[in-house]
C-alpha cells in the first residue's frame, strides 16, 4: 500500500483488540441501577488526562451540567474531541482543565481563539466529518475508515489522517484512525436508572460515542421506567449496557436549549460569548461554577424558578418530539 | 419613476444568494449566513428545495424568527423530513445526493479555496484563530456545486489562503480529482456583499460575473488582493426587492442583528 501523505501530530488511538478486551472485561451487562449525582458520576468516571467527547453542542442539548462539574472538580490535562464546542472549550481551557482539543468547530468568541494564539491549548483539525467518522470506526471495531474529504487541504498536515492509494480504484483516499475516548458525556431527554436513553431530535454521534467510549455518563432531563423502552424500542438511542452512570439533570443543557423542553437563554449565552480576558473568565467561573455547590444550587441561585419557567414557555415547538 | 432602495450590504448578500438556488434541488447549508440565505430562498423562491444540516436535519423548514448563533435547535430543524446524525448527513453528500452546498469563509483565493481556520502567523501560533472547518470541508469536498458567501472586503480575496480549510479547485484544473476528491465537484459561485463571481470552465479561475446595480466593476476588482477574470459583459444585479427586505427585516431577523451592516443604496 502506498502512503501518499500523512500528518505528523499526536492523536488518540488504541488497538481495536485492546478496546474489545476492555468491553469484554470491564463493561457490565447487568441492568443494575446506576443513578448517581453529577458530583459522584464525574468523580468516579472522569480522571485527569482523560480524552472526553460530548453530544450535542453548547447551544443544543449539551451536557452542560457535567461540563460544569468537571470544571468544579478541577480535572486536569483533558483532551477533548469536540464537534461543536462553542463554550465548553473556552470554559475548560479557561479553568485549566483542557490542554488539547480535536476539532470540529472551535467555538465562538475571543477567549478560545486567543488561548490558541497564546499557545495555551493545542488544537488538531480533524473536521466535523473526520471526527464523526473516527467515532464510527471506534464503534465498528476497525482501526480506521476511509473518506473522500480532507484531501487536498491543510487539515491533512495538522491531523493524523493519512492518504493512501485506494486498493480498489487506485485513486487517493483519506484514512482517519478510530477514536475510542475515555469518557462520553451525553445529555438526553429521557433515561431509566439503568442507562437506557432516548434523544428526541438530531444528534452528532450519540450512539457511536457511547459504543466507542470506555465510560459513558448519561445526564437526563427525565427519569422514566425501564419498561417504557420495551414498549417503544424504535425510540431507544442508547441501550443501558453501554452506560456507566445516569444523572438526573433537569435543565442540564442550560444555558443551551433542550428541544421541546426549554429554550436557549440568549442573555446568558451572550455573557459567555463576551468573555475576553482572564479576569472575565475567572469572574464567570467563580460566579457560575465554583460559587455553587452543585447543579441544584446553580439552578436555584443563578437561574431561578422564574427564568426557568420563561424558558420552558419559550419552547413552543413540540411537533416531532415526544 | 426610478426609486432608490436603502439596505445593508449583508441584506444584499443574503438576497442575491437566495436568488441563486434552484427549486427541486438539494442544498447542504453551512452555519451562519447560509442558513439565512436558505430560509429566505425557501420562503420566497424555492419551496421545494431540500435543505440538509450537518448534524442530520434533512429537509427542515425553519420556524421564524431565526434564532441567531444556533443551528440545532427546534426552530431550525422544524418540519424536517428526517432526523439523523452526522455520519448519515455526510453520507448524503458523499454519495452524490447534494446538488449545492453553501459556506461562509474568512478568505478565498482565485481557485475558490476557502480558509476558515486562522489569519496570519502559523497554525501553531496564529495571529487570529477562528472556528476552523466544522463540516465545511465535507461540504466543499462532496457537493456538486459549492457556493461561497463572503463579505466583499479586499483582504478576504487573497492570492493564497493562509490555511486551506475547505477545497476549491486547489491548484487548478484537474487538481481536485488528482487529490482524490469526488469527480465533477467544486466551487460554483462566490456571493459577496457587492458582486457575484463564477469560475472559468477551462482555467477554474474566479471570474467576476456581475455587480450590484450602480457599482463600478473596476472598483470592485481594485479592492481585491488578486485580479479575477472578468466576464463579458459584466451584468448588473438589482438591489434587494421589497419582498426580500420585508421578509428579512420583519420575519427572519426582527432584532436586526444578523442583517446589520454597511448602509448601501441602489436604484430599484
Amino acid at each position: 500500500m502506498t502512503l501518499r501523505r500523512e500528518g505528523d501530530v499526536e492523536y488518540r488511538f488504541e488497538h481495536p483488540d485492546a478496546f474489545r478486551r476492555f468491553v469484554r472485561d470491564r463493561k457490565s451487562r447487568r441492568p443494575q441501577a446506576k443513578l448517581l449525582s453529577a458530583q459522584e458520576a464525574v468523580a468516579t468516571f472522569v480522571s485527569d488526562g482523560d480524552y472526553i467527547v460530548y453530544d450535542f453542542s453548547s447551544l443544543t442539548r449539551g451536557p452542560q451540567i457535567l461540563i460544569r462539574e468537571v470544571i468544579r472538580q478541577r480535572k486536569k490535562d483533558l483532551w477533548i474531541g469536540a464537534e461543536f464546542t462553542l463554550h465548553e472549550s473556552s470554559l475548560l481551557v479557561g479553568a485549566g482543565c483542557a490542554s488539547r482539543i480535536d476539532v470540529g468547530f472551535l467555538g465562538y468568541g475571543n477567549y478560545i481563539g486567543q488561548a490558541v494564539c497564546d499557545g495555551r491549548v493545542k488544537v488538531y483539525e480533524w473536521t466535523n466529518g473526520g471526527l464523526a467518522l473516527r467515532m464510527l470506526a471506534g464503534a465498528r471495531g476497525v482501526p480506521f475508515l476511509p473518506t473522500r474529504d480532507l484531501l487536498g487541504t491543510d487539515n491533512l498536515a495538522v491531523s493524523a489522517a493519512k492518504v493512501i492509494a485506494d486498493p480498489y480504484t487506485g485513486d487517493p483516499v483519506c484514512l482517519v484512525p478510530a477514536l475510542n475516548p475515555d469518557v462520553a458525556l451525553i445529555h438526553v431527554h429521557q433515561a431509566d436508572v439503568c442507562g437506557d436513553a432516548r434523544i428526541f431530535g438530531t444528534n452528532l454521534f450519540a450512539l457511536e460515542a457511547a459504543m466507542a467510549s470506555h465510560r459513558v455518563i448519561v445526564s437526563a432531563e427525565e427519569i422514566v421506567e425501564p419498561d417504557e423502552f420495551r414498549k417503544d424500542p424504535m425510540r431507544t438511542t442508547i441501550p443501558y449496557f453501554l452506560v456507566d452512570a445516569v444523572v438526573h439533570a433537569p435543565f442540564g443543557a442550560y444555558p443551551g436549549s433542550m428541544p421541546a423542553r426549554y429554550e436557549i437563554d440568549l442573555a446568558h449565552v451572550d455573557r459567555l460569548n463576551g468573555i475576553r480576558t482572564e479576569d472575565q473568565m475567572r469572574a464567570y467561573l467563580d460566579e457560575f461554577v465554583f460559587g455553587v455547590a452543585d447543579h441544584e444550587e446553580f439552578l436555584d441561585r443563578k437561574v431561578g424558578a422564574q427564568r426557568m419557567k420563561e424558558l420552558r414557555r419559550n419552547a413552543t415547538i413540540v411537533e416531532g418530539y415526544r | 419613476m426610478p426609486r432608490t432602495v436603502e439596505f445593508t450590504d449583508t441584506e444584499f448578500m443574503i438576497a442575491q444568494g437566495a436568488r441563486l438556488l434552484e427549486d427541486g434541488k438539494t442544498f447542504f447549508v453551512g452555519w451562519g449566513i447560509p442558513q439565512v440565505v436558505a430560509i429566505l430562498a425557501q420562503k420566497l423562491y424555492v419551496p421545494n428545495v431540500v435543505q440538509l444540516f450537518e448534524f442530520g436535519a434533512v429537509g427542515p423548514q425553519s420556524a421564524l424568527p431565526f434564532v441567531r448563533g444556533t443551528m440545532g435547535g427546534a426552530q431550525n430543524t422544524y418540519r424536517s423530513l428526517q432526523w439523523l446524525n452526522m455520519n448519515w448527513a455526510f453520507s448524503y453528500s458523499a454519495s452524490g445526493y447534494m446538488d449545492y452546498g453553501m459556506l461562509g469563509a474568512l478568505q478565498v483565493d482565485p481557485f475558490g479555496n476557502i480558509n476558515s481556520t486562522f489569519l496570519g502567523g502559523t497554525f501553531a501560533a496564529p495571529d487570529r484563530r477562528f472556528a476552523g472547518s466544522g463540516g465545511g470541508n465535507q461540504v466543499a469536498s462532496h457537493c456538486w456545486r459549492t457556493i461561497i458567501v463572503i463579505k466583499h472586503e479586499g483582504r478576504r480575496f487573497v492570492p493564497r489562503v493562509d490555511f486551506l480549510t475547505s477545497p476549491g479547485y486547489l491548484s487548478g484544473p484537474g487538481s481536485r480529482e488528482k487529490a482524490g476528491l469526488p469527480a465533477g465537484t467544486g466551487p460554483y459561485r462566490v456571493v459577496t456583499s457587492k458582486a457575484l463571481f463564477g469560475f472559468d470552465d477551462d482555467t477554474k479561475e474566479m471570474t467576476l460575473l456581475s455587480v450590484l446595480r450602480g457599482l463600478d466593476p473596476e472598483e470592485i476588482v481594485r479592492e481585491m488582493a488578486f485580479r479575477p477574470r472578468l466576464a463579458k459583459p459584466i451584468d448588473e444585479i438589482p438591489p434587494p426587492t421589497d419582498a426580500e427586505l420585508r421578509l428579512l427585516r420583519d420575519e427572519i431577523d426582527p432584532a436586526r442583528i444578523i442583517i446589520r451592516g454597511e448602509r448601501m443604496t441602489a436604484v430599484a
